[in-house]
Order: C-alpha cells, then sequence, then structure tokens
C-alpha cells in the first residue's frame, strides 16, 4: 500500500494505487481550429459527455484557438461568448447525450477562444496570457493539452511557434505537463507523414505526442482485445490452421456531398479534403490497418502501453509488399457513379467533385479534378508473413455511397471436412464466422451450424448475437470521449506510435506509386447504393469465396 | 399472496409453485414475443437476489428494480422472508420484464419473487441454488436493515454461491458497532473460496464516489503542495441517518493522509470527534449530524493553507448537479466535478457492474474500525 510518507511531493496520495485510466489530470484543453467542422461535431461534444458523467477533473478548463470558421466568429466583439454559441450548437446537434442547460452552464464557464491566426506569433502570446489567467482562474497547475485540429500543412509552423513561445514544457515535466493530440491525415505519402512527424518532433518528445485514430477508441476495437486474450476459447483457433480468411470492411453510406433533394444545391462536402486524397490514403492507411494490427497481433506480454503498440507494429512488419503487379492482381479501386442512397437519386462523384469547385466554393476546378481519378471505393487482398497468418488473406473493403453504413470484422472459420454432415457437395455447411461489429451497432455474433428440430437431420446457420446496447443498457461513450481522457490521464496505449505511422505508410506507398504510374484515365465504376464495382467481386470470387453481405 | 404493484415494462405477475416458474418465464416470453411481434431476447449479465425483511421493504425494492436491471439487465430473485402468521412455506410469482428496444430485438429480462414464513424462510437458499442461472455472476444484495455481521446463518447460506455480496450501511442504528463488526466481517466474507472470487460492496461507499474524487482533487499536490500539510481541522456535515457515509470518508482521507487516530469522543446524535497525529501535526476531525436534510453528506470543510494564506477549503453541492470546491476569501473561480445524484436503482445497477475489488475501501474500513474502538473505549 502507497502511504502519504512514501510518496513523493508531488504524488497525489488519494490516487495512488487507483487505475491510471480513470484518473484524469487537472488540464487545460487547447483546441487548435477551436470552432473548426471537427470540433463542432465531435470535439467539444465528446468534452460536454465527459462533463455530463462526472469524469471530468475540477480543475480543468477549454480554449479554443485559431481564425474563426465563420463569418459571424470572425465579427464576434466577445470571443468566449462566440465559442460558447457555436459548442451549443454543436452539441444540440451531435452530441451522444442531450444538451441539459444545467450541465451547459456549468461546461460553457470553463469554455473560452482566443480568436488569430496560427501564423501571427503575437497570437501566441495572447493564447499564452489567456492560459495564465485561466489556470489562476481554475486553480490548473499549467498542465496543457494542444489539439491539433488543423490542416496538415499548418502543423509544422503551429508547433513551432509553440516551441518559440515558450508554451511546450519539458518532457519529463509530470505535474505542468504539456501534450499534443495530432489528427489524421499524418501527411498524404511516406515522405510528408516524416515531415509532420519530424515537425512535431521539433517541440514534442514522442511521449507528449498522441497521434489519434479514433477508431482505435471504439469499444468493440477495444474488445477484440478483450475477445483474444480474456477467453480462452478463441486463441488457440486464431491462427492458419483454422481460420481460413478474414474481411474487414467500413462502408459508408453517405457520399462525399450533401444535398438539398428539393433544390438540388449541395449543402455541405468533403470534397476540399477528399479529392486527390481517396479512400486507400482516408481509410486503409490508418483506420483499417490499425484494426487489421489489433485483430492480427501477437499476445502482448503486458498491457503497458508500448508492449501493445509494440505487437501491433509488427504486423505491419509483417505484411507483405506488393510489386505493381501484385498491385493490380490484389488491389481493386472504384469510383461512384449515379445511383440511389437515402431512397434519393445521387449524382456521381466526377459530378459531385465539378458541383463542388464550380458552384460551392466558387473556385476553378484544378486540372487534375476535371475527370477525378481519385478512388471513392477500394478493396484489398493483403497477407500477413508470419508464422500465425501464413496464406491466409485478409480481405480488406471501404467505400463510399455503399448500400448501408456497417464496418465490421469478420473471421472466417475453414470448412470442415467432407464427411459426416459436410459429405453432400449440394449442400454445403455454411463455415463459422464470428464477426465483430464496429458500426453502427457494437457487438459481437457468431454463425454456427444447428440441427433444426425434427426426425430428420438438416442442418441451418443460426446466429447467435450480442449487441452492446441491449446486453449493457446505457450508450457507449464516443470514440473520441474515451481517447481525450486517455490523453488528460497520460495513457498512449490507443494512439498511434511514430513507427506504426510510418510502417503503414511504407506498405502503402507502392500501391499509390503504381497508381501514379498508371495514370488510369477511369476507374473501375459502381452506381451509388451497390456494394462496389464488379471487379472487386471477381478479385475475392478469384479465390474461391465471397464478399460478405452485411 | 400479497399483491405487488406493477411498474412500468413489467408483465403480469402470476403465482405459481416452484416447480413452474421456468415453465412460466418461458411463456411469458413466448406471449411478449407474439404481442410485439417479434424476437425476444433474454438479456442476462448476472443473477441479483435480493433479500428483504418485511413486505413493505419488498414492495419498494420491486418498485426500484426495473430500473436497475436497464443498467445492469440479469435474472432478478426477490426473497422476502416475513414471520407472519399462517405464512409457513414458500411461494413464487415470476413476471418478465422488458426494458430495452434494441435494433433488432426487444430485450427482456426475469423477475421471481419468493415470499417465505416461519422455518420456511431458512429454506430460502435452497429454492434459490434451483433458480440461479449458470455460468453468470451471481450478486446478492442485503436489503435487510442490518448490518450483514449480525444476519447469521442466513446470509452466509444465501452468499455461499454469490461473487458478490452488496449492502448499504445507510442508517445503521448503532454506526460504530456496525462498522466495527463489519470490518471484521470483511475478512472473512472477501475470499478466494475454492478458487470463487468473493467480493463485499457497500453502496454507501459508492455514494460517496464523487465526494472523494472531490477531496482527491482538491488536496492533489499539483494544486499546493503545502495546503495537506497545513490542514489542521476537518468538519464534515451530514444529514441523519449518514452518519456511516462521513464515517468512511474520514477514514479514507485518515488513511490516504497517514493519520493516526489518538482519541475519539461522541455526542450522541449531535457529533463524533477525533484527534489525530498527521505526519506534520496533529489535526481535529469532527463529523456532525444535521438535525434535518437528506440523508447524505451535506459540507466537507479543511482549514489550512493555499499558498501561505490560511484559509478554509470548503466542498459543497453545487445545485442538483454537482460539488464544488470554494475558499473563503480568495478571489477564484469554483471548480466544480458533475456528481450525478443516483437513485438507489442507479446506483445498485451500477454496482453489479463494478465486480473488483477497491482495495482503498479495504484500508478504510481498517482505519474505520480503529476509529470505533477509539469511541467504544
Amino acid at each position: 500500500m502507497a502511504t502519504a510518507t512514501s510518496l513523493s511531493k508531488l504524488e497525489n496520495p488519494f490516487s495512488a494505487g487507483a487505475l491510471k485510466s480513470l484518473l484524469p489530470q487537472p488540464c487545460t484543453l487547447v483546441i487548435f481550429g477551436g470552432d473548426g467542422d471537427l470540433a463542432w461535431r465531435k470535439l467539444l461534444p465528446a468534452v460536454y459527455n465527459l462533463n455530463v458523467d462526472g469524469v471530468l477533473p475540477s480543475h480543468f478548463a477549454v480554449v479554443g484557438f485559431g481564425i474563426a470558421s465563420t463569418e459571424e466568429g470572425r465579427m464576434a466583439a466577445d470571443p468566449d461568448e462566440y465559442i460558447r454559441k457555436r459548442a451549443k450548437e454543436g452539441i444540440t446537434k451531435f452530441s451522444r447525450q442531450p444538451l441539459d442547460e444545467d450541465h451547459w452552464n456549468d461546461f460553457a464557464r470553463s469554455l473560452f477562444f482566443v480568436p488569430g491566426s496560427f501564423a501571427d506569433m503575437a497570437a501566441y502570446k495572447k493564447l499564452q496570457a489567456k492560459l495564465t489567467e485561466v489556470d489562476h482562474l481554475f486553480g490548473i497547475p499549467g498542465s496543457r493539452i494542444y489539439y491539433l485540429s488543423i490542416p496538415p500543412q499548418l502543423v509544422e509552423l503551429s508547433v513551432a511557434h509553440l516551441r518559440d513561445a515558450g508554451m511546450v514544457a519539458n518532457p519529463g515535466e509530470e505535474t505542468a505537463f504539456t501534450r499534443t493530440i495530432v489528427e489524421k491525415p499524418i501527411g498524404r505519402d511516406l515522405e510528408s507523414a516524416r515531415g509532420v512527424i519530424r515537425a512535431v518532433d521539433q517541440a514534442f518528445a514522442e511521449k507528449q505526442t498522441y497521434r489519434i485514430d479514433h477508431y482505435l477508441g471504439k469499444e468493440t476495437v477495444q474488445n477484440t482485445m478483450v475477445l483474444r486474450f480474456a477467453n480462452s476459447i478463441f486463441e488457440p483457433l486464431w491462427n492458419q490452421k483454422y481460420i481460413d480468411h478474414v474481411q474487414i470492411t467500413v462502408a459508408e453510406e453517405e457520399g462525399l456531398a450533401q444535398w438539398n433533394f428539393e433544390t438540388g444545391e449541395m449543402t455541405a462536402s468533403r470534397i476540399g479534403y477528399f479529392e486527390g486524397v481517396g479512400a486507400l490514403r482516408d481509410m486503409v492507411q490508418n483506420h483499417m490497418l490499425q484494426v487489421l494490427c489489433t485483430v492480427a497481433m501477437e499476445p502482448p506480454f503486458s498491457l503497458e502501453a508500448n508492449v501493445i503498440r509494440d505487437a501491433k507494429v509488427n504486423v505491419l512488419h509483417c505484411l507483405r509488399p506488393m510489386s505493381p503487379a501484385d498491385v493490380n492482381r490484389n488491389v481493386v479501386r472504384g469510383q461512384y457513379i449515379e445511383g440511389d442512397a437515402f431512397g434519393q437519386r445521387v449524382p456521381g462523384y466526377r459530378h459531385e467533385v465539378r458541383h463542388y469547385f464550380e458552384k460551392f466554393v466558387k473556385k476553378p476546378i484544378p486540372p487534375e479534378s476535371v475527370n477525378s481519378t481519385t478512388e471513392s471505393f477500394v478493396a484489398l487482398r493483403v497477407y500477413i508473413d508470419n508464422w500465425r497468418w501464413a496464406d491466409v488473406p485478409f480481405y480488406l473493403r471501404t467505400g463510399k455511397r455503399l448500400p448501408k453504413r456497417s464496418s465490421e470484422v469478420a473471421i472466417q472459420f475453414r470448412d470442415v471436412p467432407s464427411v459426416l454432415f459436410n459429405a453432400n457437395p449440394d449442400i454445403p455447411l455454411e463455415p463459422t464466422v464470428l464477426t465483430i461489429k464496429v458500426q453502427p451497432e457494437e457487438g459481437l455474433s457468431m454463425r454456427i451450424a444447428s440441427k433444426l428440430p425434427g426426425p430428420k437431420v438438416r442442418i441451418y446457420p443460426v446466429k447467435m448475437e450480442f449487441n452492446y446496447s441491449s446486453s449493457f443498457g446505457g450508450t457507449s461513450p464516443e470514440a473520441y470521449e474515451r481517447l481525450i481522457l486517455d490523453v488528460m490521464a497520460g495513457d498512449a496505449t490507443l494512439f498511434m506510435r511514430r513507427d506504426a505511422v510510418e510502417t503503414a505508410w511504407e506498405w502503402v506507398m507502392p500501391i499509390l506509386d503504381t497508381w501514379q504510374q498508371e495514370r488510369v484515365l477511369n476507374l473501375p465504376e459502381y452506381q451509388c447504393g451497390t456494394w462496389g464495382p464488379i471487379e472487386a467481386d471477381r478479385m475475392i470470387e478469384a479465390d474461391g469465396r465471397q464478399w460478405r453481405t452485411l | 399472496m400479497n399483491a405487488t404493484a406493477k411498474p412500468a415494462g413489467l408483465c403480469d405477475p402470476v403465482e405459481v409453485s416452484l416447480h413452474d416458474v421456468e415453465q412460466e418465464l418461458s411463456r411469458q416470453l413466448r406471449g411478449l414475443a407474439e404481442a410485439e411481434h417479434g424476437p425476444v431476447q433474454r438479456v442476462r449479465m448476472s443473477n441479483l437476489v435480493v433479500y428483504c425483511d418485511r413486505e413493505e421493504l419488498l414492495q419498494s425494492i420491486a418498485a426500484e428494480i426495473p430500473k436497475a436491471v436497464a443498467v445492469h439487465p440479469g435474472r432478478v430473485i426477490l426473497l422476502v422472508g416475513e414471520s407472519t402468521p399462517g405464512s409457513e412455506g414458500i411461494t413464487a410469482t415470476v413476471c418478465v420484464q422488458a426494458h430495452g428496444q434494441g435494433h433488432q430485438h426487444q430485450a427482456c429480462s426475469e423477475q421471481v419473487i419468493l415470499r417465505a414464513g416461519g422455518d420456511a424462510i431458512n429454506r430460502l437458499s435452497f429454492a434459490v441454488r434451483a433458480l440461479l442461472i449458470g455460468d453468470l455472476p451471481t450478486n446478492l444484495w442485503w436489503a435487510a436493515p442490518e448490518p450483514p455481521p449480525f444476519a447469521g446463518l442466513l446470509l452466509h447460506e444465501l452468499g455461499e454461491p454469490a461473487q458478490q455480496i452488496i449492502y448499504d450501511s445507510l442508517g445503521w442504528r448503532e454506526p460504530a458497532k456496525g462498522v466495527a463488526a463489519t470490518a471484521a466481517w470483511l475478512e472473512t466474507v472477501e475470499r478466494t473460496a475454492g478458487g470463487r472470487w468473493r467480493v463485499a460492496s457497500d453502496l454507501n461507499w459508492r455514494r460517496l464516489k464523487y465526494w472523494r474524487r472531490l477531496v482527491a482533487q482538491a488536496l492533489d499536490p499539483a494544486f499546493d503542495p503545502d495546503l495537506t500539510p497545513s490542514i489542521s481541522e476537518v468538519i464534515v456535515e451530514h444529514g441523519p441517518h449518514a452518519v456511516v457515509q462521513a464515517w468512511e470518508l474520514i477514514s479514507w482521507v485518515a488513511q490516504r493522509l497517514g493519520w493516526h487516530v489518538l482519541t475519539g469522543k461522541v455526542k450522541p446524535g449531535v457529533e463524533i470527534g477525533w484527534r489525530f497525529m498527521g505526519p506534520h501535526r496533529e489535526i481535529r476531525v469532527r463529523i456532525r449530524r444535521l438535525e434535518q436534510g437528506p440523508a447524505e453528506l451535506c459540507q466537507i470543510q479543511f482549514t489550512c493553507t493555499l499558498r501561505g494564506r490560511p484559509t478554509k477549503m470548503t466542498l459543497v453541492p453545487d445545485g442538483e448537479l454537482r460539488l464544488a470546491i470554494t475558499f473563503d476569501g480568495m478571489d477564484t473561480a469554483p471548480r466544480t466535478v458533475t456528481a450525478p445524484r443516483l437513485d438507489l436503482a442507479e446506483l445498485l445497477g451500477r454496482q453489479l457492474s463494478d465486480r473488483e475489488r477497491d482495495p482503498a475501501f479495504r484500508q478504510s474500513m481498517e482505519v474505520a474500525q480503529v476509529l470505533a474502538r477509539s469511541v467504544r473505549g
């Protein structure tokens, strides 16, 4: 037992021995891009929910920083009132828990905004002065978390100014600590990713840097480790001897633009970010490879953050590299064309790109976007060349404007031998499948063969389901809630280490390079509301397998 | 049979013989599936056995159960043992509760009420064994008002298959006696018997969760390392029936800060005081009972110095939803933590999911026992 006398002067005697993840430390969360889209939709609602759930420390505040993203913000006489109004709108619209005036008032009084350009050193002085004032007001010991919710090209500049303004503490400082959260995308290729990493490195040590991938904060992704390592039944089967293949799917029903179907106007769009980036960079390089690592990693020898991260990065090291011929054989990209979504006729991607530039942002369309070859869909056949996974294909697919929003990992076990119940080739037994459902519902299901009641032996597949919301009651916290709390507690387990980011890019680069060299004029097409191009079906069917119906 | 009020979401309770309990539950589930025109899923995270010592208590607890199982679904077996004339056997009343609407399933849990009188009370544990669902954790909630160490063989037998025994020290009539006996009882009940894990949990300790969190943050050395060593007096005020809560809080503070009790004194119904010796100075602690108010802590006040200035740091409820730290004579914003006021059902629901031993509770109860000795002489 830790006693008051055996602790250092700055160690809290009340929390000694308690679970680290439950102990967010007093701090100010400084959000760069504090009124931007991510902050509005995700970050401020996440912090509000943490406040409602009573897990924030008493000594805590949020300060937004940046040039206001709205006209109203740029004209606002009182920046604090502006961010409170903007946050309230976002929380009302996007929060997991409904806005409660009493909780809101408590949250709002610790919410501030400092307007200023990331390029302007004087703005950092203003920010620093505000943070000192907030420290005094809320009894915060000078500890800060800088959440860089800004475009990648601004990261280097912002970090350098933070350093030059003396706003970054020594990495060994435990009380008045400084940490930074770096949002994706971390670069658009290996070189630019290394550039972002180096830029952050100039001011922050690796232990102060939290590279966020919100997929890793989802309950079911975390539960994958529990499923594998807290149940003795699965791990002995978790290898090439018993598993036929794995499918990882991230399907989105939304496209890159939202439309008012009555007026035909584009109401919102992510094309400015997505065009020229594509699904491989947007989803596979980060989210899907991280999920793959969680599914395929070797058992870590402890739950310590770096041990788990070592185990994950080892999977990335084992990914079979792709030659140009391999890329053509193992990767299919596609682009959606006009079709149906949400019961409405919706335009194709190229139409959306043109409309975006000509009518939405009213800028000349870049030459490379005139007939865009940015992929909105990608499917891959991936191999992990190690003892456990030798020759087990991992099929990854992700796309926009697919029939529904659904993300899952499906582990398909090998067929039973063609004897006994599987002796009749006319009715092959459906293989056993374990499915980890990530969204929209979180849970697990297992398909097994069962005898139908009656005198004859008739085998029928049945599905055993476990659903988080109905089994455990209540609502699961959003991924951002968990991840922000982890940063406050100094727990880096669910964040990407620099070597993981670089190794993922190293594996993806040959695919991007091959595409770059091929310079195709048109990608395989798929109608909105279908499961991707026919080429993706052919790829998996060539192996005698099929994509799962979600 | 005594009528039980039917909370929302419950099917009509049906009295059946012990032998027919499972059959009746299945029948009600089938009926619910037909009424809902869709599949019904039994959701069961654990068995919850609740013991009440009188019908009136059963009624009030039965009303809370639907909310508790909404947080932690499970099979609930409510027991009432009441020695009333003419009640010698065990009767069973069963019903199914629909408590959540998933996207594909109507989620349901099951409730069985067993009423026993006379000698049959001692046979309740046999009836319970037959109704427990295997492969699920079993929680026993000892809802009777007497402290568990004084409950005798019945608690021992009901608790035998349980992985968690939950009790509530709120309203104990003889706090010092109850605390001392319970601290000793914890030693014997929390064990790994035959490979089986068992933990004992006090709902009153859970009620202190947010107070403890706030105290920990208020006294965080990161905020001012000299604040905690400067504490010379602590006054805890509580409403009627909440003396054990205040006692547990002081035991926890003393244990964590390395304070050793010197003397203790009781003014019955008014105040309990202790003198402690800390690593740096002597500390006076008083827990005061307010004549009126809710059965919970009302205020904690530390006499201390903050950044060299003498002050009183007060932790108080700030409205219905949070607790706040304030300082006498200092110009600072109130520091608050959200402290949702949990009713009994929510408190229970959360405790059911929390099966880990809490070393802070065990260590605090050891100190609580020493404090009890100091006032009992």
